[in-house]
């Protein structure tokens, strides 16, 4: 990863949490008022339509109420990076790409935190048996990898134990794998819907 | 992957989504999100990707372990619900995972030593003479339902040091005109040594045959002290 320069006023004195877990209404109020404005608009580019940018940004108010930063973290990229979650996660459910996939799920369990067993099971079984497929025809170190990162949670350090090679390479595996799959998916995405 | 003027790669793109980034990083990235319609699709895929990897995989998994025995390299799979293949005659790694792959097409195998464990431990005491019944569970899912009430009435009546000829095993599972279906059916084992195939004999006293090759078959019954056989047979 290339370094990458930090914007300005990210961890201005408004931007602090001022104990974990409780954020006092004028403090989120002043972050709404902060930053509302550019996350509105921030929204409006990610996203195909207006109603959803509303929806989405009260989501963020909701979560920062609810689940606030930690102290003495940079409110700013914690607020880009809620919405842009929200966003991302809004943009699977277009049906357009491999994620698309998973997109039907999100429709079905809109907060797949809080019910993942109900979440299990809305994919249709020949498409979950797709993905599985691709995932056990991927090389095997990036299939392991893949495996250890995101089905277990493993971090680096424990996937090039088990793979017995560097750091570096066990990150390079997963990253690999991840790519792979993205445009196997996408080419099984294709084959269902005739492109 | 990436736009024009873009100057992210996908890599950056799934440090992102993996949350691996820095907050200035991260804030970066989450802003040029906005503007890159390629990064922004590729992010939207690998965060829809990774819980789906992980919901249509987790229960299906083969892990898979191997490790020295007297038999020459042992080679273990299972699945949740058991061990579904044992073997030392694979020539390697590669060739193991072959025949487990044909059996369960489309299921990922992971090499998972810790999660075997258990297995390896049980079998290498079966082999010092430290243990003569199995604590662990098998998947014969693989095999047809005949195949599996053989294979199941086997390992629940014929215990260590004992033997019953092929004709006996069939009257056992009510089907007393069976006995080479019931040869076949041990001869499908795919957990040999746990699931006890070695135990069944001839009707005449002789060992009959082993898919595992006859000088196991007789090193195993010597384990379990039934040398008598071999001189029989």
């Amino acid at each position: 990863m290339r370094p990458v320069t930090a914007h300005a006023g990210g961890t201005g004195e408004a931007g602090r949490v001022g104990r974990a877990g409780i954020v006092a209404p004028d403090l989120l109020e002043g972050w709404i008022e902060g930053y509302g404005p550019e996350l509105r608009r921030h929204l409006t580019r990610m996203l195909p339509s207006e109603a959803d940018t509303d929806d989405l940004l009260q989501e963020v108010w909701v979560r920062a109420m609810r689940k606030p930063p930690e102290p003495g973290s940079n409110v700013r990229a914690w607020l880009y990076r809620v919405a842009t979650n929200a966003a991302l996660d809004r943009l699977a459910t277009d049906g357009r790409r491999c994620c698309a996939l998973v997109g039907r799920r999100l429709e079905l369990a809109p907060d797949p935190a809080s019910a993942p067993d109900e979440a299990l099971g809305s994919l249709s079984p020949a498409a979950r048996f797709r993905v599985r497929e691709k995932v056990a025809t991927l090389p095997p170190k990036q299939r392991e990898a893949v495996w250890l990162r995101w089905v277990e949670g493993r971090d680096y350090e424990a996937i090039a134990a088990r793979l017995d090679c560097s750091k570096a390479s066990a990150r390079a595996n997963v990253y690999n794998g991840m790519k792979r799959l993205r445009v196997e998916l996408l080419d099984v995405w294709n084959e269902e819907n005739g492109q | 992957m990436t736009g024009d003027g873009c100057t992210y790669c996908e890599d950056d793109v799934l440090a992102y989504v993996a949350g691996e980034l820095a907050a200035e990083a991260d804030l970066e990235m989450s802003v040029h999100l906005g503007d890159c319609v390629e990064c922004r699709e590729s992010a939207a895929d690998f965060k829809a990707l990774q819980p789906m990897i992980s919901e249509c995989c987790r229960d299906e998994a083969l892990r898979w372990h191997t490790f020295a025995s007297p038999f020459g390299r042992m080679f273990v799979a299972a699945t949740s619900k058991g061990v579904a293949r044992l073997t030392w005659r694979a020539l390697g790694e590669e060739e193991f995972l072959d025949w487990v792959g044909e059996q369960h097409p489309g299921r990922p195998l992971i090499r998972d030593p810790e999660a075997l464990a258990d297995v390896e431990r049980e079998v290498t005491e079966y082999f010092r003479g430290d243990r003569a019944e199995f604590d662990m569970d098998v998947d014969l899912s693989v095999l047809g339902a005949f195949e599996r009430h053989v294979l199941e009435e086997l390992t629940e009546a014929i215990r260590f040091g004992q033997v019953i000829p092929y004709s006996e095993l069939a009257k056992r599972i009510g089907k007393p005109k069976a006995a080479r279906a019931v040869g076949n059916a041990v001869g499908a084992n795919p957990v040999p040594i746990v699931v006890p195939c070695h135990r069944v004999v001839r009707l005449d006293g002789s060992l009959g045959g082993y898919g595992g090759g006859i000088e196991y078959k007789e090193r195993l019954l010597e384990i379990e002290g039934r040398e008598d056989l071999l001189k029989a047979g």
